[in-house]
């Protein structure tokens, strides 16, 4: 029974990383019908290519300030959620409705709010000639408020589910022991919901480092370059370019970042053994 | 099987206009199919599916950029044999008959046309500007008398729009894309279109909403009556027609002010109908007819006054039918005469993918030409060094 699902995940998962992995040793551009193995020549270019490293910056700018943000919200909601009050399964369900439309639908809406002209964000901030989408420095913030009001709500339900796995009555005993409100929530909550929480990041911190189509959507990486991430310099490089080769190399240094990032946030937050939130 | 882009508007005249081919050549079976409007998508379906060397279709649409690309890597047929290049010449406007020949040799036919023009609102100026100076001048005479017009709106996003806004400056200032085959971005005329482009911001003749415009939030600010210039591509003048417009009746339309006053050029776009070089040669003979069908006068007439595509040849222009029902397109004539295609380089799409981006720095200021300018010359020569 293990034999079958170990053939299809080296089938589905492990071929096309592979394959991948071996187009980035070269130089290969569609168009011309070159295919030259280059090693690890690809890779060498990588690391004087400007471009690539403004990517990482912004992508890494990105995924840090975005998750900061919506793990903050996040739980601030899903302590709200949590607390018994008239019409809660209503306000649950609806608390979801970003998370629930899809991310190019929600950024063309978001590409009009922020429209200089007609958009609403610039009509209600003060200084009506801040263009956003088209700044260098505002472009980025703006992506990452769309990305904010996308995922939080996910990220509060995550943690609301957290939350209801820790007994009512370790709050009782503590209510009895004289504890306020305060010393509740970083005696007892924040430890008990660690877990939870090492899991929420991971999951968007993945999310946000591979951020492809909120951002293309808004921008397109412009103005630029200045948001452009490396799934989008992948993108171009694939796609628009038809440059197999320097394209795949992208995709694993991607890949290469997410993992590594994976693997820190194990080791350092670490899951406690046994007792894992998922 | 025809691939194509939807025709926006009534479905009858387009279903006619095929079903009339088949009636003509009942032994023949025509199967269309209608692909996605987003130029990119449209571009990323082909790079897969002809790399696959996919007989699926024989007849489809590239746009204009694509031909060198395609011709390059042998996915779409020489057809000089059907359509030699002097012919192609004589029937088709310039641009787009420059535009399908790659080294001599016809790749495609151009079906229709798309230019880069500058429309101005006839209230606001005394005359249609000729030199980039003087838009600037009318601009500023205009804003003086009501401080919240905007002077000039264009395209100034990242992305393609800006790669022909920026040409048509270049072009004005006597600038050329290509010396031979080598592609030159970094010349004296680049940094001076540069230049002005950033000066419409710094003087305040273009608002700073235009760095993240396209065409449609650039027709908007216009319809709306917000600006004096806008340049964009004739779809524009429609929608400045109709009947809810604030605009209607107070703009019309030129070419592209330059450097001296001469006719400027506009970039060119529209499509183009491409034979797939992976299809059989039984079916060949019955594409090249559907291709010639389809560029015929009559097809291009009907398509003009239908949809509003301009016809790419030229004695379509003379039909009396169009004359009557669409005269707007017979006056864009000078225009589309006078449009100039982007580089022909199999290179395209690298190209443009490294202007956008330079080119967008300039625009929002966090670069100069000068820098811009060796930034995109030097990634091109390294690209293009092993390249071919």
């Amino acid at each position: 029974m293990v034999l079958p699902a170990v053939v299809i995940l080296v089938v589905v998962a492990f071929y096309p990383i592979l394959a991948t992995m071996w187009l980035s040793m070269h130089r290969m551009i569609l168009v011309f019908h070159e295919e030259t193995f280059v090693g690890l020549g690809n890779y060498g270019f990588l690391l004087s290519d400007p471009r690539f490293w403004s990517a990482l910056s912004n992508t890494a700018y990105f995924a840090a300030v975005a998750v900061a943000i919506e793990l903050v919200l996040g739980l601030g909601f899903a302590l709200i959620l949590n607390a018994a009050f008239p019409g809660r399964s209503l306000l649950r369900a609806a608390i979801l409705v970003p998370w629930a439309i899809p991310t190019v639908v929600s950024a063309k809406l978001w590409a009009w709010l922020f429209n200089p002209e007609y958009g609403l964000v610039t009509h209600l901030l003060p200084g009506h000639d801040v263009n956003w989408l088209g700044m260098p420095g505002y472009a980025m913030h703006a992506a990452i408020l769309v990305d904010v009001w996308k995922t939080t709500p996910f990220v509060a339900l995550l943690l609301l589910a957290g939350l209801q796995t820790i007994p009512q009555d370790i709050y009782k005993a503590a209510q009895v022991d004289g504890a306020g409100t305060i010393r509740q929530f970083f005696s007892i909550t924040l430890p008990l919901l660690r877990n939870t929480i090492v899991v929420t990041l991971i999951f968007r911190t993945l999310d946000a480092s591979r951020v492809f189509d909120a951002v293309y959507v808004l921008t397109e990486g412009g103005p630029a370059n200045t948001t452009e991430t490396l799934s989008i310099y992948a993108y171009k490089t694939l796609m628009r370019v038809g440059d197999f080769g320097y394209g795949s190399t992208l995709s694993v240094v991607t890949f290469l970042c997410v993992m590594g990032i994976s693997v820190a946030y194990l080791k350092v937050l670490g899951v406690e053994r046994g007792k894992g939130a998922r | 099987m025809f691939k194509h882009q939807p025709m926006w508007g009534e479905p009858e005249p387009f279903r006619q206009l095929l079903a009339g081919f088949s009636q003509e050549n009942p032994d023949i079976d025509l199967v269309t199919e209608v692909l996605p409007n987003a130029s990119d998508a449209v571009h990323q379906y082909f790079l897969t599916s002809l790399e696959g060397k996919s007989r699926e279709y024989d007849v489809f649409i590239a746009d204009v950029v694509w031909v060198p690309e395609f011709a390059r890597a042998g996915w779409i047929s020489d057809i000089s044999d059907a359509f030699p290049p002097d012919n192609v010449k004589r029937d088709f406007l310039p641009g787009p008959a420059e535009a399908v020949t790659v080294e001599g040799k016809t790749y495609a036919l151009p079906w229709y046309v798309d230019a880069g023009l500058l429309y101005y609102r006839t209230d606001l100026v005394p005359r249609a500007p000729k030199t980039f100076d003087e838009l600037i001048q009318f601009a500023k005479a205009a804003k003086q008398k009501d401080p919240s017009l905007y002077g000039y709106v264009w395209q100034g996003r990242q992305y393609e729009g800006l790669v022909c806004d920026t040409y048509e400056a270049i072009w004005g200032f006597g600038g050329e894309s290509m010396q031979g085959k080598r592609v030159t971005v970094d010349t004296k005329e680049a940094r001076a279109a540069l230049t002005y482009e950033r000066s419409l911001f710094t003087q305040g003749i273009s608002p700073p909403s235009v760095t993240s415009a396209g065409e449609e939030e650039a027709r908007r600010t216009f319809q709306d009556g917000k600006a004096v210039f806008m340049r964009n591509w004739p779809y524009a003048w429609g929608e400045a027609q109709k009947p809810d417009s604030p605009i209607k009746g107070k703009v019309a339309f030129t070419t592209l002010p330059t450097v001296n006053g001469e006719p400027g050029h506009g970039a060119l776009g529209g499509w183009q109908l491409a034979l797939n070089a992976f299809t059989p040669s039984w079916r060949r003979e019955a594409a090249v007819k559907f291709m010639k069908y389809m560029t015929s006068k009559k097809a291009e007439v009907s398509l003009a006054i239908h949809y509003g595509r301009n016809p790419s040849r030229k004695d379509a222009y003379k039909d009396e039918g169009l004359r009557k029902e669409a005269p707007f397109i017979v006056d864009l004539l000078p225009v589309l005469e006078n449009a100039k295609p982007r580089p022909v380089t199999p290179y395209y799409g690298m190209l443009s993918d490294v202007l956008q981006s330079e080119f967008s720095a300039v625009v929002s200021g966090i670069r100069t030409p000068e820098s811009a300018l060796d930034r995109a010359q030097k990634f091109l020569d390294h690209v293009t060094q092993g390249g071919s």
